[in-house]
């Protein structure tokens, strides 16, 4: 159970990898840092807590797994909003143009 | 080699196609993101290993990680909106 788990962790990170490599610009490949911050982070988290005795150290891993989750969500648009003011100039972005 | 160490091993490998897009990418922004999706595979490899290796106190490591590479991205996203 805890290699199953181990095995989906590392591959939807893996994936999330994969993204970043193969997008084409930054605003995609933005979308692959949820994989690993939401999905292995909690992957790993319950394959430590079947896996160790001590449960500080899936306290730990919890812990980490939540900076990684929660802290993740503010990075992504704090990058994506920079990579927009450095290529638009202004932030928040116009109003599209309405209908012709 | 046990599950943990074939998982931080394959974590690691995650690493070449981030430091791909670190060191070819044009844009400065495709750099910073590969940087943090980086940041984030090491974090769960240290996890990785000290759960292998039986090192509770090690944990901390991935959670020190976790935190600083937050920090870290803010001030390159913030310092790449305008000063480069």
């Amino acid at each position: 159970m805890v290699a199953a788990l181990l095995f989906a962790a590392v591959g939807i990170a893996l994936a999330g990898a994969a993204g970043v490599w193969l997008m084409r610009n930054p605003y995609q490949r933005l979308h692959y840092l949820a994989l690993p911050s939401g999905f292995s982070g909690l992957l790993v988290t319950i394959a430590v807590l079947l896996h160790d005795p001590q449960k500080q150290a899936a306290l730990k891993v919890a812990l980490t797994a939540l900076a990684l989750f929660a802290m993740n969500a503010v990075l992504t648009h704090a990058t994506a909003r920079a990579a927009w003011v450095r290529e638009h100039g202004e932030w928040p972005p116009k109003e599209p143009p309405g209908p012709p | 080699m046990n599950a943990w160490l074939a998982g931080a091993t394959a974590l690691c490998a995650g690493l070449v196609p981030c430091a791909w897009v670190c060191l070819r990418a044009r844009d400065h922004f495709d750099r910073l993101v590969a940087l943090e999706m980086a940041a984030m595979l090491v974090s769960l490899a240290m996890i990785l290993l000290a759960e292998e290796m039986g090192r509770p106190l090690f944990l901390d490591l991935g959670l020190a990680l976790a935190l600083l590479s937050f920090g870290g991205g803010l001030v390159f996203a913030r310092f790449l909106e305008g000063w480069v």
